[in-house]
Protein backbone atom coordinates (compact mmCIF):
# COMPACT_ATOMS: atom_id res chain seq x y z
CA UNK A 1 0.00 0.00 0.00
CA UNK A 2 3.03 2.53 0.95
CA UNK A 3 3.91 1.80 -2.55
CA UNK A 4 0.96 3.52 -4.16
CA UNK A 5 1.29 6.85 -1.81
CA UNK A 6 4.61 7.28 -3.30
CA UNK A 7 3.05 7.31 -6.96
CA UNK A 8 0.57 9.51 -6.17
CA UNK A 9 -0.46 11.90 -8.89
CA UNK A 10 2.28 9.66 -11.01
CA UNK A 11 0.63 10.57 -14.27
CA UNK A 12 0.69 14.31 -13.62
CA UNK A 13 4.23 14.28 -12.88
CA UNK A 14 5.45 11.89 -15.35
CA UNK A 15 3.60 14.40 -18.16
CA UNK A 16 5.32 17.43 -16.44
CA UNK A 17 8.45 15.82 -16.67
CA UNK A 18 8.09 15.29 -20.25
CA UNK A 19 7.40 19.74 -20.32
CA UNK A 20 3.26 19.29 -20.46
CA UNK A 21 2.77 22.56 -19.07
CA UNK A 22 -1.13 21.55 -18.43
CA UNK A 23 0.06 18.67 -15.99
CA UNK A 24 2.35 21.17 -14.26
CA UNK A 25 -0.73 23.44 -13.81
CA UNK A 26 -2.54 20.82 -12.27
CA UNK A 27 0.45 19.78 -9.65
CA UNK A 28 0.80 23.19 -9.29
CA UNK A 29 -3.00 23.74 -7.99
CA UNK A 30 -2.74 21.05 -6.25
CA UNK A 31 0.18 21.65 -4.03
CA UNK A 32 0.43 25.69 -3.90
CA UNK A 33 -1.68 26.11 -1.11
CA UNK A 34 -0.07 23.92 0.95
CA UNK A 35 3.45 25.34 0.00
CA UNK A 36 2.23 28.72 0.60
CA UNK A 37 1.54 27.37 4.05
CA UNK A 38 4.54 25.89 4.96
CA UNK A 39 6.58 28.86 3.54
CA UNK A 40 4.19 31.16 5.44
CA UNK A 41 5.15 28.98 8.55
CA UNK A 42 8.78 29.70 8.42
CA UNK A 43 8.80 33.53 7.13
CA UNK A 44 5.56 34.85 8.26
CA UNK A 45 5.77 37.59 5.40
CA UNK A 46 3.47 37.38 2.46
CA UNK A 47 5.87 38.59 -0.57
CA UNK A 48 8.67 36.70 1.27
CA UNK A 49 6.61 33.15 0.88
CA UNK A 50 5.16 34.04 -2.50
CA UNK A 51 8.87 34.37 -3.46
CA UNK A 52 9.97 31.19 -1.89
CA UNK A 53 7.12 28.65 -3.37
CA UNK A 54 7.66 30.85 -6.83
CA UNK A 55 11.14 29.29 -6.70
CA UNK A 56 10.60 26.37 -5.12
CA UNK A 57 7.94 24.46 -7.99
CA UNK A 58 10.40 26.37 -11.04
CA UNK A 59 13.16 24.31 -9.52
CA UNK A 60 10.86 21.28 -8.86
CA UNK A 61 9.79 21.23 -12.61
CA UNK A 62 13.02 21.68 -13.61
CA UNK A 63 14.61 18.97 -11.90
CA UNK A 64 11.60 16.55 -12.08
CA UNK A 65 13.83 14.23 -13.88
CA UNK A 66 15.88 13.46 -10.62
CA UNK A 67 12.16 12.74 -8.61
CA UNK A 68 12.38 8.83 -9.06
CA UNK A 69 9.48 8.46 -6.71
CA UNK A 70 11.41 7.51 -3.18
CA UNK A 71 8.81 9.57 -1.34
CA UNK A 72 5.43 11.26 -2.78
CA UNK A 73 5.87 14.38 -4.52
CA UNK A 74 4.47 16.21 -1.78
CA UNK A 75 7.50 15.05 0.43
CA UNK A 76 9.75 15.95 -2.27
CA UNK A 77 8.85 19.16 -3.09
CA UNK A 78 7.82 20.22 0.67
CA UNK A 79 11.58 19.91 1.49
CA UNK A 80 12.40 22.06 -1.85
CA UNK A 81 10.02 24.95 0.01
CA UNK A 82 11.59 24.38 3.27
CA UNK A 83 15.22 24.18 2.34
CA UNK A 84 14.43 27.05 0.32
CA UNK A 85 12.45 28.75 3.12
CA UNK A 86 15.51 28.33 5.60
CA UNK A 87 18.17 29.75 2.81
CA UNK A 88 16.05 32.97 2.55
CA UNK A 89 16.29 33.37 6.63
CA UNK A 90 20.00 32.57 6.33
CA UNK A 91 20.19 35.25 3.58
CA UNK A 92 18.27 37.43 5.41
CA UNK A 93 20.65 37.21 8.52
CA UNK A 94 17.49 35.73 10.58
CA UNK A 95 19.10 32.98 12.64
CA UNK A 96 17.16 30.00 11.88
CA UNK A 97 17.46 28.42 15.69
CA UNK A 98 17.54 30.77 18.67
CA UNK A 99 20.27 32.46 19.82
CA UNK A 100 20.46 31.06 23.37
CA UNK A 101 20.82 27.82 22.42
CA UNK A 102 22.87 25.34 24.37
CA UNK A 103 23.56 21.82 23.61
CA UNK A 104 24.17 20.60 27.24
CA UNK A 105 20.66 20.37 28.09
CA UNK A 106 19.40 16.97 29.12
CA UNK A 107 16.11 16.02 27.37
CA UNK A 108 14.40 14.40 30.20
CA UNK A 109 15.46 17.72 32.34
CA UNK A 110 14.00 19.82 30.18
CA UNK A 111 10.85 17.31 30.11
CA UNK A 112 10.36 17.28 34.11
CA UNK A 113 10.78 21.36 34.13
CA UNK A 114 7.44 21.64 31.32
CA UNK A 115 4.49 24.02 32.50
CA UNK A 116 1.11 22.28 32.04
CA UNK A 117 -1.27 24.00 29.49
CA UNK A 118 -3.92 25.81 31.41
CA UNK A 119 -6.63 24.77 28.65
CA UNK A 120 -6.11 24.17 25.23
CA UNK A 121 -7.19 26.01 22.30
CA UNK A 122 -6.12 25.91 18.79
CA UNK A 123 -6.43 29.16 18.19
CA UNK A 124 -4.48 30.19 20.70
CA UNK A 125 -1.77 27.93 20.14
CA UNK A 126 -1.71 29.66 16.09
CA UNK A 127 -1.63 33.18 18.12
CA UNK A 128 1.59 31.99 20.30
CA UNK A 129 3.52 30.37 17.51
CA UNK A 130 3.27 33.54 15.54
CA UNK A 131 4.36 35.85 18.45
CA UNK A 132 7.64 33.31 18.67
CA UNK A 133 10.98 34.41 18.34
CA UNK A 134 12.03 33.10 14.84
CA UNK A 135 14.29 29.94 15.94
CA UNK A 136 11.72 28.86 18.08
CA UNK A 137 9.10 29.11 15.76
CA UNK A 138 10.75 27.28 12.72
CA UNK A 139 11.67 24.61 15.24
CA UNK A 140 7.95 24.28 16.67
CA UNK A 141 6.69 24.43 12.97
CA UNK A 142 9.31 21.66 11.52
CA UNK A 143 8.46 19.48 14.45
CA UNK A 144 4.62 19.88 15.16
CA UNK A 145 3.57 20.70 12.25
CA UNK A 146 5.59 19.80 9.25
CA UNK A 147 6.33 16.32 11.14
CA UNK A 148 9.87 15.90 10.82
CA UNK A 149 11.74 14.08 13.09
CA UNK A 150 15.06 15.07 15.38
CA UNK A 151 17.33 13.52 12.53
CA UNK A 152 15.77 15.19 9.25
CA UNK A 153 15.27 18.61 11.32
CA UNK A 154 18.95 18.57 12.18
CA UNK A 155 19.58 18.52 8.34
CA UNK A 156 17.42 20.88 7.25
CA UNK A 157 18.43 23.32 9.72
CA UNK A 158 22.49 22.15 9.86
CA UNK A 159 22.34 21.31 13.54
CA UNK A 160 23.50 18.43 15.39
CA UNK A 161 20.48 16.02 16.49
CA UNK A 162 20.96 17.10 20.40
CA UNK A 163 20.77 20.40 19.72
CA UNK A 164 17.19 20.59 17.40
CA UNK A 165 16.15 17.97 20.50
CA UNK A 166 17.00 20.79 23.31
CA UNK A 167 15.98 23.79 21.16
CA UNK A 168 12.79 21.98 20.61
CA UNK A 169 12.15 21.37 24.12
CA UNK A 170 13.19 25.11 25.29
CA UNK A 171 10.92 26.40 21.94
CA UNK A 172 7.54 24.42 23.36
CA UNK A 173 8.11 25.52 26.71
CA UNK A 174 8.44 29.40 25.65
CA UNK A 175 5.03 28.30 23.47
CA UNK A 176 3.17 27.10 26.22
CA UNK A 177 4.22 30.17 28.09
CA UNK A 178 2.60 32.72 25.79
CA UNK A 179 -0.76 30.44 25.14
CA UNK A 180 -1.30 30.50 28.60
CA UNK A 181 -0.85 34.60 29.09
CA UNK A 182 -3.60 34.39 26.30
CA UNK B 1 3.93 12.98 23.34
CA UNK B 2 1.82 14.87 25.84
CA UNK B 3 -1.43 16.13 25.02
CA UNK B 4 -0.49 19.58 23.64
CA UNK B 5 1.93 17.55 20.62
CA UNK B 6 -1.09 14.85 20.21
CA UNK B 7 -3.04 18.11 19.62
CA UNK B 8 -1.28 20.52 17.10
CA UNK B 9 0.11 17.20 15.26
CA UNK B 10 -3.91 16.01 15.45
CA UNK B 11 -4.96 19.46 13.78
CA UNK B 12 -2.01 20.14 11.38
CA UNK B 13 -4.91 20.96 8.60
CA UNK B 14 -6.20 23.75 11.14
CA UNK B 15 -2.54 25.50 10.51
CA UNK B 16 -3.08 25.88 6.91
CA UNK B 17 -4.58 29.17 7.24
CA UNK B 18 -3.54 31.30 4.30
CA UNK B 19 -4.66 31.07 0.68
CA UNK B 20 -2.19 31.94 -2.09
CA UNK B 21 -2.49 34.01 -4.76
CA UNK B 22 -2.06 31.37 -7.69
CA UNK B 23 -2.58 32.86 -10.63
CA UNK B 24 0.22 35.55 -9.42
CA UNK B 25 2.78 33.17 -8.50
CA UNK B 26 2.21 30.87 -11.35
CA UNK B 27 2.80 33.70 -13.84
CA UNK B 28 5.81 34.01 -12.56
CA UNK B 29 7.07 30.32 -12.16
CA UNK B 30 5.54 30.14 -16.27
CA UNK B 31 7.90 32.72 -17.29
CA UNK B 32 10.40 30.94 -15.45
CA UNK B 33 9.82 27.82 -17.35
CA UNK B 34 11.56 27.29 -20.39
CA UNK B 35 8.91 26.68 -23.39
CA UNK B 36 7.33 22.81 -23.53
CA UNK B 37 9.81 20.35 -25.14
CA UNK B 38 7.92 18.81 -28.01
CA UNK B 39 10.67 15.98 -27.64
CA UNK B 40 7.87 12.82 -27.69
CA UNK B 41 9.63 9.44 -26.65
CA UNK B 42 7.08 7.60 -28.72
CA UNK B 43 8.74 3.84 -28.35
CA UNK B 44 7.81 4.53 -24.79
CA UNK B 45 4.42 4.48 -25.21
CA UNK B 46 4.44 1.00 -27.21
CA UNK B 47 6.44 -1.76 -27.76
CA UNK B 48 5.18 -2.20 -31.68
CA UNK B 49 6.22 1.63 -32.28
CA UNK B 50 9.59 0.32 -30.39
CA UNK B 51 10.12 -2.57 -32.61
CA UNK B 52 9.55 0.08 -35.47
CA UNK B 53 11.68 2.16 -34.71
CA UNK B 54 14.26 -0.64 -33.92
CA UNK B 55 13.40 -1.88 -38.21
CA UNK B 56 14.08 1.45 -39.02
CA UNK B 57 17.07 2.62 -37.59
CA UNK B 58 18.43 -0.80 -38.67
CA UNK B 59 17.16 0.21 -42.68
CA UNK B 60 18.67 3.39 -42.18
CA UNK B 61 21.95 2.21 -40.76
CA UNK B 62 21.53 -0.31 -43.80
CA UNK B 63 20.73 2.37 -46.18
CA UNK B 64 23.59 4.55 -45.42
CA UNK B 65 26.63 1.34 -45.57
CA UNK B 66 25.12 0.33 -48.59
CA UNK B 67 25.59 3.58 -50.13
CA UNK B 68 28.87 4.23 -48.78
CA UNK B 69 30.19 1.17 -50.35
CA UNK B 70 28.67 1.28 -53.63
CA UNK B 71 29.95 4.58 -53.92
CA UNK B 72 33.59 3.09 -53.13
CA UNK B 73 33.65 0.53 -55.24
CA UNK B 74 31.83 2.06 -58.12
CA UNK B 75 34.62 5.06 -58.03
CA UNK B 76 37.32 2.37 -57.23
CA UNK B 77 35.86 0.32 -60.22
CA UNK B 78 35.88 3.33 -62.69
CA UNK B 79 39.46 4.34 -61.03
CA UNK B 80 40.46 1.17 -62.21
CA UNK B 81 39.17 1.02 -65.28
CA UNK B 82 40.56 4.03 -66.33
CA UNK B 83 44.07 2.63 -64.64
CA UNK B 84 43.91 -0.08 -67.04
CA UNK B 85 43.33 1.87 -70.37
CA UNK B 86 46.25 4.09 -69.18
CA UNK B 87 48.43 1.30 -68.05
CA UNK B 88 47.42 -0.63 -71.64
CA UNK B 89 48.22 2.95 -73.56
CA UNK B 90 51.74 3.08 -71.76
CA UNK B 91 53.16 -0.43 -72.28
CA UNK B 92 51.93 0.13 -76.37
CA UNK B 93 54.32 3.54 -76.06
CA UNK B 94 57.07 1.88 -73.70
CA UNK B 95 57.39 -0.97 -76.23
CA UNK B 96 57.24 1.03 -79.37
CA UNK B 97 59.99 3.42 -77.14
CA UNK B 98 62.41 0.77 -76.32
CA UNK B 99 62.23 -1.14 -79.64
CA UNK B 100 62.94 1.79 -81.36
CA UNK B 101 66.23 2.59 -78.78
CA UNK B 102 67.37 -0.83 -79.25
CA UNK B 103 67.18 -0.09 -83.00
CA UNK B 104 69.31 3.14 -82.18
CA UNK B 105 71.31 1.80 -80.15
CA UNK B 106 72.28 -1.38 -82.42
CA UNK B 107 72.82 0.38 -85.61
CA UNK B 108 76.26 0.12 -86.54
CA UNK B 109 76.40 3.41 -89.01
CA UNK B 110 75.19 5.95 -86.29
CA UNK B 111 78.46 7.69 -84.15
CA UNK B 112 78.88 7.03 -81.10
CA UNK B 113 78.55 10.84 -79.90
CA UNK B 114 75.40 10.54 -82.03
CA UNK B 115 74.05 7.86 -80.09
CA UNK B 116 74.64 9.27 -76.72
CA UNK B 117 73.47 12.30 -77.32
CA UNK B 118 70.34 10.85 -78.35
CA UNK B 119 69.65 8.27 -75.72
CA UNK B 120 70.73 11.47 -72.66
CA UNK B 121 67.81 13.11 -74.61
CA UNK B 122 65.35 10.23 -74.21
CA UNK B 123 66.83 9.63 -70.30
CA UNK B 124 65.90 13.26 -69.63
CA UNK B 125 62.13 12.49 -71.08
CA UNK B 126 62.28 9.37 -69.10
CA UNK B 127 62.58 11.55 -66.03
CA UNK B 128 60.25 13.72 -67.12
CA UNK B 129 57.74 11.04 -67.75
CA UNK B 130 58.43 9.19 -64.39
CA UNK B 131 57.51 13.48 -62.55
CA UNK B 132 54.42 13.10 -64.80
CA UNK B 133 53.43 9.52 -64.15
CA UNK B 134 53.30 9.92 -60.08
CA UNK B 135 51.40 13.55 -60.46
CA UNK B 136 48.83 11.22 -62.51
CA UNK B 137 48.65 9.28 -59.63
CA UNK B 138 47.68 12.07 -57.18
CA UNK B 139 44.96 13.29 -59.31
CA UNK B 140 43.42 10.99 -62.39
CA UNK B 141 41.31 14.03 -63.67
CA UNK B 142 43.86 16.00 -64.63
CA UNK B 143 44.41 16.44 -68.01
CA UNK B 144 46.76 18.74 -68.49
CA UNK B 145 48.96 16.13 -66.92
CA UNK B 146 47.63 13.23 -69.58
CA UNK B 147 48.19 15.96 -72.56
CA UNK B 148 51.82 16.45 -71.38
CA UNK B 149 52.44 12.27 -70.75
CA UNK B 150 50.87 11.93 -74.44
CA UNK B 151 53.61 14.79 -75.93
CA UNK B 152 56.31 13.40 -73.53
CA UNK B 153 55.65 10.03 -75.93
CA UNK B 154 55.03 12.26 -79.05
CA UNK B 155 58.60 13.95 -78.68
CA UNK B 156 60.08 10.72 -77.39
CA UNK B 157 58.28 9.02 -80.72
CA UNK B 158 59.27 12.24 -83.11
CA UNK B 159 62.88 12.11 -82.18
CA UNK B 160 63.46 8.43 -82.76
CA UNK B 161 61.77 8.75 -86.34
CA UNK B 162 64.24 11.84 -86.49
CA UNK B 163 67.17 9.68 -86.37
CA UNK B 164 66.02 6.97 -88.01
CA UNK B 165 65.38 9.23 -91.06
CA UNK B 166 68.61 10.51 -90.48
CA UNK B 167 69.99 6.86 -91.00
CA UNK B 168 67.96 5.92 -93.20
CA UNK B 169 68.97 9.17 -95.49
CA UNK B 170 72.79 8.34 -95.53
CA UNK B 171 72.37 4.52 -95.92
CA UNK B 172 70.15 5.93 -99.02
CA UNK B 173 73.08 8.37 -99.80
CA UNK B 174 75.51 5.62 -99.37
CA UNK B 175 73.98 3.41 -101.36
CA UNK B 176 73.56 5.80 -105.22
CA UNK B 177 76.84 6.14 -104.11
CA UNK B 178 77.67 2.69 -104.63
CA UNK B 179 75.72 2.82 -107.53
CA UNK B 180 77.29 6.01 -109.36
CA UNK B 181 80.30 4.15 -108.65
Amino acid sequence: METNILYTHKDLVEKSKAGDRNSQYKLYELYVDAMYNISMRMLGIKEDAEDVVQDSFVDAFKNLNFFRYESTFGSWLKRIVINKSINHLKLKRIPVTSLDQHNYHISNEIESNEPIVASININKIKKGIKTLPNGYRQIITLYLIEGYDHIEIAEILGITISTSKSQYHRAKKKLVEIVNTL
Amino acid sequence: MDDFEKLIKGNKDLFDEYTADKSKIWQNIESNLDSPTKTIWLWRKSPLLKIAASILILIGAFTVINLFTTSVFHHNNQNNIVHQELRDIDTYYKDLVSFQVKLVKNNPKLHIEDKEKFLSFMDELDEEYEVLKLEMNKNLNNEYILEAIVNNYKKRIELIENLLKQINDSKKLNDNESYIL
